[in-house]
């Protein structure tokens, strides 16, 4: 019980008061510590925001690179993790080690080499180029991410539903999907976040053709306002937390699910 | 009638290293057999080769009248329960017990009714594994193996993660469960005593076969060889042809033509009401434990081996032929 009070008051402090401060800076006027202001509740600074023209454009395309990226990445990071924990073969630390690689080298480095393939392919200027540069920051925390989670399940979990009579397509979706929901959140929330924190690479291998937020916010910077700050973060955070919702919701659709319907005593 | 399993000339081998060595049994249904071995003898090699996890090298293994050696586990009809229970964390006792019987097409509530009733887990129908003891969720464990209706019960050392005290309880529990059913099982242990409880033959296995098939009074009357009298700790071996039943060995002379050996009493301790020696015999460099029927306080013993108890392995019982 102690411990829990604590819990509450360190998330108090930490997380829920700083969300707290940012939402309400965002409607309200700047506003300093003993300065005699008031603090006045405003809406301008969400106008400011919408009057942007390409901020639709770009909050759709950041979700659906963004989800384009997750589900990229939850292929690569299943089969990749799963391979990883439970299969023994020849060359296993190398293939780990190489597919941890790009987190050594410099995204924007990565980014240069591949907007010359990109260019080769006909892939620069598109979404579909941008989606891929995004996997290179994000592939290989999913695949860390999944490797361990196939490694806490273990291989005998696995071997005692084929035991079972379970199909690979059954025991993916009764057993290891469901055990699997933790990491498929932890997956869901970085990718996302570091998908849509990606500026640099997203303009080279965009070619300013492809908008995404980042590229409506950093004009913003200038401004030098905090409510409008206030404003573009919350806007900001809003995909990460709409695609965590979705996936929270298709997780609650798989089979064992513990959802209130289910029968409890 | 046909086996419920039948076993012949398999083989396992990693690389150069050999696990299984032209294994061969077969058990009619109903048996129990007990497989006892040293830890890494490969007992729980040949039991995932049983269960289809993995395949032999060479050899066939026949359920019933089919040939299931190049079967995978999901296609066998068999049941396996391993060292932990490996409850489904996410589904309750009822659906871990209901899982494998609906894949399997074998699904009936009134079947799990009476499995939740065999394993007097009932009231836990709607928990979740975690809120189960240890020896519950063994007992959930073996419960979703049998609802599944298998052809034959693999057990893997079900109750090595078990307390003593539960693992005793358990022993005569799943005996009594698989006796009352009727059903064909095949248990692994290290435990000599567990072996005993849970089989009715016993193979003694080591290095890649069996060092003896037979129920445990055969083994007690005749083992086979020196490794099963070592492994069992019923008679003491003087050479690699003879021993003696430890129950014939004494403290003072009751027979003429006894053989003398010198030991050194390491530690007494008591054990079903009975006072026990543990010595140490230097001539065989052997450790002993055996009944001592008065009280010593340490320091050298004379041990009597009597002459017409020493028996040979290639000589049946009663006859005696050391020299």
């Amino acid at each position: 019980m102690k411990y829990k009070i604590l819990f509450y008051i360190i998330a108090g402090l930490l997380f829920v008061s700083p969300v707290f401060v940012l939402l309400l800076q965002s409607i309200t006027t700047p506003w300093r510590f003993q300065t005699a202001q008031e603090m006045n509740v405003q809406l301008k600074s969400f106008a400011v925001l919408w009057s942007d023209p390409n901020l639709w454009t770009a909050t759709i395309g950041s979700i659906v690179i963004g989800a384009f990226v997750l589900l990229f990445n939850f292929l690569i990071g299943i089969t990749a993790g799963k391979a990883l924990a439970l299969y023994s073969f020849k060359g296993r630390t190398l293939m780990e080690a190489l597919l941890l690689a790009p987190l050594l080298i410099p995204v924007l480095a990565v980014a240069m080499g591949l907007h010359l393939l990109m260019i080769r392919i006909g892939l620069a200027d598109t979404w579909i180029g941008v989606t891929l540069v995004h996997l290179v920051p994000t592939v290989p925390y999913s695949i860390k991410i999944f490797h361990h989670a196939y490694s806490q399940l273990g291989k005998p979990m696995i071997e005692q539903a084929q035991i079972l009579g379970a199909s690979e397509r059954k025991q993916f979706l009764t057993v290891e999907l469901p055990l699997l929901k933790n990491a498929i959140r932890s997956v869901t929330f970085l990718t996302i976040v570091i998908s849509l924190s990606q500026y640099a690479i997203t303009a080279i291998i965009g070619g300013g053709s492809v908008v995404t937020l980042p590229m409506v916010f950093f004009p913003f910077l200038d401004t030098a306002n905090p409510s409008i700050m206030a404003a573009f973060s919350v806007w900001f955070a809003a995909p990460p937390l709409l695609m965590y919702i979705l996936i929270e919701g298709l997780l609650s659709l798989l089979p064992y699910s513990q959802t209130p319907w289910r029968n409890r005593a | 009638m046909s086996k419920a399993i039948e076993v012949n000339n398999i083989s396992k081998a990693f690389g150069s290293n050999v696990i299984l060595d032209q294994l061969n049994f077969q058990l009619n249904p109903g048996d129990k057999l007990s497989i006892v071995g040293p830890s890494g003898s490969g007992k729980t090699t040949l039991l995932r080769i049983l269960a289809g996890l993995d395949h032999p090298s060479s050899g066939t293994i026949k359920l019933g009248e089919k040939d299931v050696t190049h079967l995978d586990a999901r296609t066998r009809k068999v049941g396996l329960v391993f060292q932990q229970p490996l409850l489904f964390p996410h589904m309750t006792v009822e659906e871990n017990i209901d899982y494998g019987a609906r894949l399997t097409g074998t699904f009936s509530r009134e079947k799990t009714s009476d499995l939740l009733t065999a394993i007097n887990l009932t009231e836990t129908r709607t928990q979740f594994p975690s809120e189960l003891s240890g020896g519950q969720q063994q007992r959930v464990a073996l419960a979703r193996a049998l609802a599944t209706e298998p052809e034959i019960l693999l057990l893997d050392e079900p109750f090595s993660s078990l307390d003593p005290g539960m693992r005793q309880e358990l022993r005569y529990w799943v005996r009594d469960l698989l006796d009352e059913r009727g059903i064909t099982s095949i248990f692994v242990t290290h435990d000599r005593e567990e072996a005993m409880l849970m089989g009715d033959t016993i193979g003694v296995f080591y290095n890649g076969g069996f060092q003896q098939l037979a129920s445990a009074e055969t083994i007690l009357q005749s083992p086979a060889n020196p490794f099963v009298v070592q492994f069992f700790d019923n008679h003491l071996l003087i050479d690699q042809d003879h021993y003696v039943p430890l129950n014939k060995i004494s403290f003072s002379s009751q027979a003429t033509g006894a053989r003398v050996m010198k030991a050194v009493l390491l530690q007494t301790s008591v054990a079903n009401g009975e006072r026990v020696a543990h010595v140490y015999v230097e001539e065989l460099d052997k450790r002993l434990s055996l009944r001592l029927p008065f009280p010593h306080d340490g320091g050298s013993l004379d041990i009597f081996i009597p002459a017409n108890h020493i028996y040979s392995f290639d000589s049946s019982r009663g006859a005696g032929r050391y020299e």
